[in-house]
């Protein structure tokens, strides 16, 4: 077996150790909390609830019915935030872990071909896909483009059952988030003080974010 | 849901996580299977989308297909082959899941990074190995 491919393969573990470790911190820190078991099966009955009342309500309903329905929905919404703060913990947390892991593999695998990509990607994903690699060759695979497709397959794989994979996957989101923002800042200074066009490589890093936060419901 | 031709079935056991049980599986390959449990149905969806990428990664790696046409090809097949099967096949009323739009897009991009994860992997080990 060669070092590329030993590589390309080390790589798919550890996307499938760091993905365990983010459901493990996030199931450590929030799903096993009484706080999160109450508030999900607060919010899993009302939202059934609303939904059959809306399924009864007519057109003619009263505006008392109607006000019933919005106080409901007002109660759903304010659960449904409550929520998403007891997320926000491990999302700070798996965010820091993350970063801290990816500057190690970045550093680890600085200037190596991973795989070799049956394609040419188009020029503003190039720079992820052949980031930090000597030469032309816009075959060459880096580690991060790598890391990013095996995380992006693996989670679904992995996700802890009955516990939300959307919760896992924001978390992950927002710690790529943070990767990508801290690499964008260096990036925007080394362009700026090289006096290159910023707007291609700008364009992609937003994209970038955009594309991961938006990847899946 | 054109429900003429459809049988009234008991609702299927499902796993919280979306994963599904066996006797949902058997469902999926007859024509007449009655949908009621809408997430059930979008699952079985979003699965195959899965299992389409494994096998087009597999394949476009060991022949090899390079470049642009093969995901191209990729798409189109993913996309196309569970149209078929759920506009052709099945019959369904696409309105009823939020249209075909929708289902289309269920499950697509983690399909497309599952196949792209498969094809590069393949493609290194044998062409480039």
């Amino acid at each position: 077996m060669s070092t590329m491919f030993a590589d390309t393969l080390l790589i798919v573990f550890i996307s499938v150790c760091t993905a365990l470790l983010a459901e493990g911190i996030t199931w450590v820190l929030v799903y096993r909390t009484d706080k999160y078991k109450r508030l999900k099966a607060e919010v899993e009955k009302q939202s059934k609830k609303l939904e059959k009342k809306k399924e009864t309500i007519t057109e003619s309903a009263g505006r008392q019915q109607k006000k019933k329905i919005e106080r409901q929905e007002e109660k759903l919404k304010n659960n449904n935030r409550d929520l998403s703060m007891v997320r926000m913990k491990s999302m700070f947390a798996i965010g820091f872990c993350f970063t801290a892991l990816m500057g190690m593999f970045n550093s680890i695998f600085d200037g190596r071909v991973v795989a070799k990509l049956p394609f040419t990607p188009l020029s503003y994903i190039q720079g992820l896909s052949h980031r930090n690699l000597l030469g032309d060759d816009t075959t060459d695979c880096s580690f991060i483009f790598l890391y990013i497709l095996c995380t992006m397959s693996i989670r679904q794989w992995i996700m802890i059952p009955g516990y939300g994979a959307e919760a896992v996957l924001n978390a992950w989101r927002f710690g790529l988030l943070i990767l990508l923002s801290a690499s964008h800042l260096r990036a925007v200074r080394f362009l700026h003080c090289n006096c290159l066009k910023l707007h291609k490589y700008h364009f992609f890093i937003v994209y970038q974010h955009l594309f991961v936060i938006q990847e899946h419901k | 849901m054109s429900g003429g031709r459809r049988k009234e079935e008991p609702p299927q056991p499902q796993l919280a996580n979306g994963a599904l049980k066996v006797s949902v599986w058997s469902k999926v390959l007859r024509s007449d299977a009655a949908w009621e449990d809408k997430d059930e149905f979008l699952d079985v969806i979003y699965w195959s989308r899965q299992v389409i990428a494994v096998v087009l990664g597999v394949v476009w790696g060991v022949l090899p297909l390079r470049g642009f046409l093969g995901i191209a090809g990729f798409c189109l097949i993913n996309a196309g082959v569970l149209y078929l099967y759920f506009s052709n096949y099945l019959q369904i009323d696409e309105e009823e899941y939020g249209g075909t739009w929708e289902l289309t897009k269920e499950g697509f991009m983690t399909s497309f990074a599952l196949f792209m994860v498969i094809w590069i992997i393949f493609y290194t080990a044998i062409h480039y190995d």
